[in-house]
């Protein structure tokens, strides 16, 4: 049941400051395609115009064969776009557990007119069994009954990551998930990862700032630079390409 | 068109006295985030003070103007700007909590020394014609109030939308951050905004005393006018909310002429009154969400979750309390057992309040709106003769769309606009609502018999009694119910963050509008128990269902708890039954009652900015204990306190420093 996000020249614009300018990004699903770029370069405005966040001038952005510009956040999360955000949105006075149980709750509300009011008992089923397995993957399982207020920041993240895979989202954009993990939880991070995309279909759009993750577990990679896209490809050819390395690594080309 | 200029000069002069209203109001909500309910109030104290030292003490009005502008205006001004300083990391329930309990104290203290008679008092300013304008005879009066507010609006402009300093005001309001990254002091421009706004207050009550009598009442209802007022400015606009009161004051002139060409039904007849509140609702209808943004709620500061007891505890708690109840009219006599009657229709209320407040971080300040429907439903469709049970049921059932109307209009701006929509239908209510035939029709009363069901009779007081408490239990179980449902879930997530539940898949408008609903049925079931025990319902000013007793509501709740069952009780009580006990049966604490509710409203508002257990482990630290009161609490932070890893990653060559851990999370 793998979609395709089809992106195509999305441009954002905050008063007279270009944010996005015209960004097309095809990523497959059921694999992790990469946005990368120096900090300020306009990927989180992508991500918030993918999602409806934000009110992009121009563009379409397709999940599948479903058009999801011109609808509102909920909209598009029903449909099947789902995120986590760079700064992370969890529910602060809740337990780990009601904090994952709470995205696949949320979800499923929106597909009866009565769903916000009560959960069937096959919904509440299936919330348990996927908040359960979510936890499992992501290991946090033994963090269950704390309130998040109380986890470090690495923690954290996998909460919100556990909540983002809970949900049967068809398509999950990724903003920083690693930002505030050690590098033995970064690598954990990313088996985790690429098991639920090989297991789930789900494709990811990973925005990320640590490349070692980015070129172990991405295929393809985007670049973004003040706002355009300057690159797409494998990840190994970016690595190489003088043009990113100009922009994103901040090495002068040699002429 | 001749005919509409004739009217042109009367709407100005009327416009104008909206525009001081409306004026100080959005300049203190656009520079300090607080909007203030008790504004309608400070204009009532300003015309008392004056109506006091000018007719009561005999002083020359000047004096007597300029005194109680300086006591009303200036101090009054900053005391709100120091509450207001108070409330400024508040949620916005609890910021409205604060300003309704400010505005509950100064109307309980006017009513509790001046009564609630509509004082007259002649005009002080020369009312002779200066010059006419068509019909319309221009006076001195007319003259100064609209020269005054013309000019003031003017000057606002200038001052917040072109120096600098005013500019940044309003934007720290917005983004706190802001404050560190600007060399210009706001809280002198915020401090002098309030003094502004108090002052404005002062003079539209001193300017409207002689023309509507000096009444708190009156002075607080017209505040809705000030509301369309500045709902057309959108809570933001200057010179748009003065445009906005002429618009207003001219079609409030002009209007009445036009309608009754047009029909002699009382209800179109009164609607150009309504004018304010139409306007109001209808920018809230058809204002894009962009256009309306709810101020301060960035620096506002969650709540913290209650605890919650063990099953033992509660299930124990509940036994405890059902067998009291049970036993009440073992040791009550029949005498006081209408007001234990009454108290479970008022707890009804309460919950219906606290669950829309407490779990959804919305407020209602026209719960007693739903609860007159209810009431009224009832009573008609008691007199059609259908069953109490089955009158109950539809009583609540026909709020649902009455609260769904309310809050759809607003729910999408924001919390606090929310509160004014509400207080604006209370309002409405109040004048026009409650005359029309489907509620207390012009009689301003309906019957609502107590039942006899399947040969049963709850007529006697006693017996009654105990319906209600059923009713009360049923409605004590819905809130449990939706406490413990997704819905409750979804509701205590959406207040930590509703953009984490939207991006889930979960529709909060929806949620908060079923919520809202769910309140509605619950108050209006409310108003059915509450208008059985003398068994008619009735919208007067006095009367259960006024906007005062919604607001007072706001006030008891706000500094009961937070509890779902445990604080609806105990507000209930101390609203309704304790009245009848000594020490609070005595002349004295039934006169100031309101006050105390509005002090104590207040004081819970603000008591987390006091910080008083930080105060107490000062004084005891002082008194002998050489410890350090901040060592421990310091320590268990630093020990709590997650500690972010700044990872060394494998980088290529070349990489800039921010790649590299701590850089990480800096990006848009």
């Amino acid at each position: 049941m793998s979609v395709d996000l089809d992106v195509k020249n999305v441009t954002v614009r905050f008063g007279g400051i270009v944010a996005v300018n015209e960004a097309t990004v095809y990523a497959n699903g059921g694999r992790i395609t990469g946005l990368i770029g120096p900090n300020g370069a306009g990927k989180t405005t992508f991500f918030n115009a993918c999602t409806g966040r934000n009110r992009p001038e121009s563009g379409t952005v397709q999940l599948g064969e479903d058009r999801l510009d011109g609808h509102g956040t909920a909209n598009r999360a029903h449909r099947g776009l789902g995120r986590t955000f760079q700064r992370m949105e969890l529910f602060e006075s809740l337990s780990v557990a009601e904090n994952v149980r709470a995205g696949p709750s949320a979800h499923f509300s929106s597909f009866r007119l009565l769903g916000p009011l009560y959960a069937t008992a096959k919904e509440s089923k299936e919330v348990e069994r996927r908040a359960t397995d979510a936890m499992e993957r992501c290991g946090i399982t033994h963090l269950a009954r704390k309130t998040v207020v109380d986890l470090s920041t690495g923690q954290r993240r996998l909460v919100e990551l556990a909540r983002a895979i809970a949900t049967p989202f068809k398509f999950l954009l990724l903003d920083e998930p690693s930002s505030g993990l050690d590098a033995a939880e970064t690598n954990a991070f990313g088996t985790v990862l690429t098991d639920h995309v090989a297991e789930s279909g789900v494709g990811i759009l990973l925005v990320e700032h640590d490349m070692a993750l980015v070129s172990e577990i991405c295929e393809r990679i985007y670049v973004l630079d003040f706002g355009k896209i300057i690159y797409e490809g494998t990840t190994n050819d970016a690595m190489s390409s003088d043009l990113v390395r100009s922009a994103y690594l901040g090495e002068a080309i040699v002429a | 068109m001749t005919e509409f200029l004739v009217f042109l000069p009367s709407g100005i002069a009327i416009g104008s006295v909206y525009a001081l209203v409306a004026l100080g109001l959005v300049l203190t909500y656009k520079t300090s985030g607080i909007f203030n309910f008790a504004h309608g109030g400070i204009a009532a104290v300003a015309a008392y003070l004056f109506y006091e030292l000018h007719i009561r003490q005999g002083w020359h009005w000047a004096p007597a103007f300029l005194v109680s502008l300086l006591v009303v205006g200036v101090l009054g001004g900053l005391l709100v700007e120091r509450l207001a300083a108070l409330l400024g990391s508040a949620p916005t329930v609890m910021v409205v909590v604060a300003t309704v309990g400010l505005l509950v104290l100064l109307q309980s203290l006017m009513t509790a020394i001046y009564g609630s008679a509509n004082i007259f008092m002649k005009s002080y300013l020369p009312t002779n014609t200066l010059f006419t304008l068509g019909r319309f005879g221009v006076t001195v009066e007319d003259l100064a109030v609209t020269g005054f507010s013309l000019g003031a609006g003017a000057g606002l402009y200038v001052l917040f939308e072109r120096t600098r300093i005013g500019k940044s005001t309003t934007a720290v309001v917005d983004d706190p951050n802001l404050l560190s990254l600007q060399g210009t002091n706001p809280a002198m421009v915020r401090r002098l905004s309030w003094i502004i706004g108090s002052c404005f207050a002062a003079v539209s009550g001193m300017f409207l005393a002689p023309k509507l009598g000096v009444s708190v009442n009156t002075l607080i209802l017209l505040v809705i006018a000030a509301y369309g007022a500045a709902a057309l400015g959108r809570f933001e606009n200057l010179l748009l909310t003065v445009a906005g009161a002429m618009v207003i004051g001219v079609m409030v002139a002009y209007l009445p002429s036009q309608v009754s060409k047009i029909s002699s039904n009382p209800l179109v007849q009164n609607l150009p009154g309504n004018t304010p509140f139409l306007l109001l609702f209808l920018v809230f209808l058809v204002a894009p969400t962009r256009l309306l943004t709810e101020r301060g709620v960035a620096n506002a500061r969650r709540t913290r979750p209650i605890r919650t007891f063990s099953r033992p505890v509660t299930y124990g708690g509940f036994a405890l309390l059902g067998a009291v109840l049970l036993l009440v009219p073992t040791f009550v006599p029949n005498a006081e057992m209408t007001q234990y009657a009454s108290t479970l229709g008022y707890f009804i209320v309460f919950a219906s309040l606290g669950m829309l407040v407490w779990m959804s971080g919305q407020i209602s300040l026209c719960q007693m709106s739903f609860a007159a429907v209810g009431a009224a439903t009832a009573g008609h469709m008691l007199q059609h003769g259908i069953s109490w049970p089955l009158a109950l049921l539809i009583a609540g059932a026909v709020a649902i769309p009455v609260g769904a109307l309310v809050s759809i209009t607003a729910i999408r701006f924001g919390g606090i606009y929310v509160a004014i929509a509400t207080f604006g239908f209370a309002i409405a209510m109040q004048q026009v609502g409650y005359y029309t035939s489907i509620l207390f029709g012009q009689a301003q009363r309906i019957d609502v018999p107590r039942p006899e069901i399947l040969g049963v009779h709850f007529t006697e007081i006693v017996p009654f009694y105990y319906l209600c408490l059923a009713v009360a239990v049923l409605a004590g179980a819905v809130v449990l119910a939706v406490r413990a449902s997704r819905l409750g879930s979804l509701l205590r997530a959406m207040s930590d963050s509703p953009t984490a539940l939207a991006a889930h898949g979960a529709n909060t408008t929806l949620i908060k509008v079923v919520v809202f609903c769910i309140s509605a049925f619950l108050a209006a079931l409310g108003g059915v128990v509450i208008s059985g025990v003398p068994q008619n319902a009735s919208g007067a000013l006095t009367g259960p269902f006024s906007v005062t007793v919604s607001l007072v509501m706001v006030a008891v709740l706000g500094f009961a708890g937070r509890r779902p069952i445990a604080s609806p009780l105990l507000a209930a009580i101390l609203f309704q039954l304790i009245r009848i006990y000594p020490p609070f049966n005595t002349e004295g604490f039934l006169k100031y009652q309101g006050v105390i509710f509005g002090l104590l409203a207040i004081f819970v508002a603000i008591s987390p900015a006091l910080n008083i257990r930080g105060a107490i482990a000062r004084v005891s630290s002082a008194s002998g204990d050489r410890r350090d009161p901040s060592a421990g609490p310091v320590r268990a932070r630093l020990d709590s306190a997650p500690v972010k890893p700044v990872a060394l990653r494998s980088t290529p060559v070349g990489a800039e420093p921010e790649l590299v851990g701590s850089g990480k999370g800096a990006g848009r």
